[in-house]
């Protein structure tokens, strides 16, 4: 059984909650790390390790990403990128959760659902 | 050391942040966003500007380390400096100076010439494509980051000077504005 995953936030890099048993992927916080590929290298090999495990029982992912720097957006697409190719073998819901005055984040939101239109992406506005 | 001449440029340029040096720590850009948020604050700036300016500030910071350290590999001499400012009419300013190899000069001049061509829709859809292909996708980032910065600005300036055969010295500067939403009438 894959370990749960957890990294805690720091001032340049979101927390990272991947809990195997709850079936909850949530990344949430800031994220503009110098070096953000390595930073993320070990959640992508966790997601890949996860998704390689056959289940019926949906996934649900979290994430609330308040401001990002280029890169981190790349890492998000390529993130992306990995559910969608999970997604023909699992059951993901996505939730882009952002803050109703970000609207840099709203736009990052639509872009991402347009870039992955076979994903279940929800947009959800936080009040 | 004259202090008196310090702070009048300092006052007369509306410089809210400056940092001068050859390194620039992943600390010392938490540490400098951090004020910036304060100064938002302060003067109210909306979330979408002050998120511009801080996107600005950390995309050029990130990008002097890495065309600053690869430089540090051939002499010893890097000097890096960034200012944050205020205009006079209230928008705001990001400007970047550092030097940097001539060979990044060069394909650093390709991209920046396409990039200030581009009207904002033009710039979107370009970053979109390329953060899909990964083209320009480095060590270090994913090579978007100047099609980043013209997205939240209103203008960006640049300029090389070559210093030797080697070497250029960089000048990049973005500027960004409060958005008055809807007409004024009295």
């Amino acid at each position: 059984m894959l370990e749960k995953l957890f990294v805690a936030p720091s001032k340049c890099t979101p927390q990272i909650d991947f809990d195997p048993e709850s079936r909850i992927l949530a990344v949430e916080g800031s994220s503009y790390p110098e070096n953000t590929f390595v930073f993320y290298a070990p959640m992508m090999e966790w997601v890949k390790a996860y998704f390689g495990q056959e289940s019926e029982q949906k996934t649900i992912v979290n994430l609330e990403i308040i401001y990002f720097n280029s890169s981190s957006s790349k890492l998000l697409f390529d993130f992306f990128d990995a559910l969608e190719e999970a997604s023909s073998s699992h059951d993901i819901e996505i939730n882009w959760i952002f803050d109703a005055r970000n609207e840099v984040a709203m736009e990052a939101g639509e872009d991402f659902t347009e870039d992955f239109s076979h994903l279940n992406i929800n947009l959800v506005e936080k009040q | 050391m004259d202090l008196k001449a310090l702070h009048s440029f300092v006052k007369r340029d509306g410089i809210v942040f400056l940092t001068y040096g050859g390194f620039l720590s992943q600390t010392l850009i938490s540490g400098m966003t951090e004020a910036l948020e304060k100064e938002a604050q302060y003067n109210e700036l909306g979330m979408g500007l002050s998120n511009n300016i801080f996107t600005i500030f950390i995309e050029l910071s990130q990008n002097m380390m890495k065309y600053t350290s690869e430089h540090q590999r051939m002499s010893e001499s890097s000097e890096g400096l960034i200012i944050v400012g205020k205009e006079s009419d209230n928008s705001y300013y990001v400007i970047s100076q550092n030097i940097i190899s001539k060979s990044d000069a060069v394909s650093m001049n390709d991209r920046l010439k396409e990039v200030v061509e581009l009207d904002k829709d033009a710039l979107k859809k370009k970053y979109r494509e390329l953060r899909r292909s990964g083209r320009d996708r480095h060590y270090k980032g994913a090579g978007i980051g100047f099609y980043e910065i013209a997205k939240r600005s209103d203008s960006v300036e640049y300029d090389f000077i070559d210093l030797d055969e080697n070497t250029s010295f960089f000048t990049f500067k973005a500027s960004v504005g409060q958005k008055v939403k809807g007409d004024i009438k009295c």
